[in-house]
């Protein structure tokens, strides 16, 4: 989960409370409350257990889970207050994240 | 330098490179360059070749260096490059263009609906594989 953790880093506190960061994966409400309650970082983690959400974002990666069941392509979008695509990144290699550099730039460059 | 000692360093760099990759997840730099393991790899057995030319009477520390860093080296080229790259699909959302709306439960049981927030705070959405 580093990529959560390096955004939540590096967002200021006037920022974060600007702004809501929801991480959204196929993991159980439990995993991810747990992983939550590490991170301590103040996400909304949402259960997309049946990638309902991914599909219709275009985000499943097929197959592409340790025993082969769809998983969700690494991805992070920033919206506007108006829930307007504003940017948007999505991995194409898993290993890789964006630079949490370049999602703060889009989150402060939405005012 | 001896082919013995040769050997040896082509193992430990073949070993530490996945190791401080693991470590250093949390720097995007070197998260986001899988590839420089890869690399570490090739280092490795390029030295382990070194080692297998130098080699006069003991030959097995060569040869085995040369055979760990070269299945590292085929293992990790065919992780990073094949198995780890995710298929480009077509992908349902336009810059400029408003979000799918979806409704989902947290882990306190409520609901979060993405239209709750317009109007009222930006928000960025993190898809993840989940957590293993």
């Amino acid at each position: 989960m580093a990529e959560l953790q390096g955004l939540g880093a590096e967002l200021s506190e006037a920022e974060r409370a600007g702004v809501e960061i929801v991480a959204v994966s196929p993991d159980t409400n439990e995993r991810s409350q747990k992983l939550a309650e590490g991170l301590r970082l103040g996400y909304r983690f949402v259960a997309d257990r049946d990638l309902a959400v991914a599909r219709r974002y275009g985000l499943v990666h097929p197959r592409g889970g340790p025993n082969g069941e769809d998983v969700p392509r690494p991805a992070t979008i920033v919206l506007d207050r108006n829930g307007v695509v504003r940017w948007f990144s999505v991995s194409t290699n898993f290993q890789v994240r964006p630079d949490p550099g370049d999602v703060l730039r889009a989150i402060r460059g939405l005012s | 330098m001896t082919s013995g000692w040769l050997a040896l360093l082509s193992v430990v760099v073949a070993v530490s490179a996945p190791v401080a990759y693991a470590l250093l997840l949390r720097v995007p730099l070197v998260r986001n360059h899988p590839e420089g393991y890869v690399v570490a790899f090739a280092v490795a057995v390029g030295l382990a070749a070194l080692a297998v030319a130098r080699a006069r009477t003991r030959r097995w520390p060569a040869w085995s260096a040369l055979a760990l860093t070269g299945l590292l080296l085929i293992g990790g080229a065919w992780f990073n490059f094949v198995g780890a790259r995710v298929p480009t699909t077509p992908i349902a959302l336009r810059v400029g263009e408003r979000a799918p709306d979806f409704t989902l439960t947290d882990g306190t049981g409520r609901s979060v609906s993405l239209a709750d927030y317009r109007g009222q705070k930006p928000v960025v959405l993190v898809f993840y594989r989940g957590y293993w």
